[in-house]
């Protein structure tokens, strides 16, 4: 039979490893603020906003951080081919490419998913 | 004179510009995109919904700039974006497709469903 005390510290012990575990992903993920320092070049072309400044610019503001990293990936190795943004792409580092997608990801646009 | 002449130029090229731009959007017609889009929305109409392989969320194109619906549709059609359904979905679309699927989707606004 397990004592009481034994019980709690091991209940403890599991909760500190999953907020360890949790905090650890956060981290390995975007930093948006970091990202609005690293949007200095964006901002020409999607806008201050992440709305785009003209209509051939995609609105980035509330797009999925995943798929604007998958986005940003691909212009940079150049599976996806677009003079302007292979050119930006390229000197983007992983961290990097994480940051602006969640710097965008975390804004509000009208952007969103029409029903069936 | 000269600068008077250079005036007109510029606004003349200026209405010459909108009307062109105008000419190339005449073609999109958001009911008829509504119906092109059913096949899109079986992933495009599920929020959250994951591609596989690599694993990252299909993208948000309700409420996306109608030019750029039009470039991304037109660059999975001639393979300068590389995604295997979207490239055998953007071969079966025409130009009017393509226009009527982009109308219809930047029509969309969210919270105005």
């Amino acid at each position: 039979m397990m004592s009481r005390s034994k019980m709690l510290v091991i209940s403890t012990g599991a909760m500190m490893c999953f907020a360890l575990g949790y905090s650890a992903q956060a981290t390995a993920g975007g930093n948006p603020a970091q990202g609005q320092k690293k949007s200095a070049t964006c901002v020409a072309c999607h806008g201050e906003n992440g709305l785009g400044t003209a209509p051939e610019f995609p609105v980035l503001a509330g797009q999925y951080a995943s798929y604007l990293e998958h986005a940003l990936t691909q212009y940079k190795n150049g599976t996806r081919k677009n003079a302007i943004m292979a050119g930006f792409a390229v000197g983007l580092s992983e961290q990097d490419i994480k940051d602006l997608a969640a710097y965008y990801a975390a804004m509000t646009s009208q952007l969103g998913t029409p029903k069936p | 004179m000269r600068r008077q002449l250079l005036s007109i130029t510029k606004k003349f090229g200026c209405l010459a510009g909108m009307l062109v731009f105008s000419a190339a959007f005449a073609g999109g017609d958001v009911g008829s995109g509504r119906v092109k889009a059913e096949a899109c929305l079986g992933c495009h109409g599920i929020a959250g919904y994951r591609n596989a392989y690599p694993s990252y969320r299909v993208p948000k194109v309700g409420g996306q700039s109608e030019t750029y619906l039009i470039a991304a549709l037109n660059a999975y059609r001639s393979g300068d974006r590389d995604h295997p359904t979207m490239r055998a979905q953007g071969a079966t679309l025409s130009d009017q497709d393509i226009a009527d699927i982009a109308a219809y989707l930047a029509s969309y606004a969210a919270g105005k469903e």
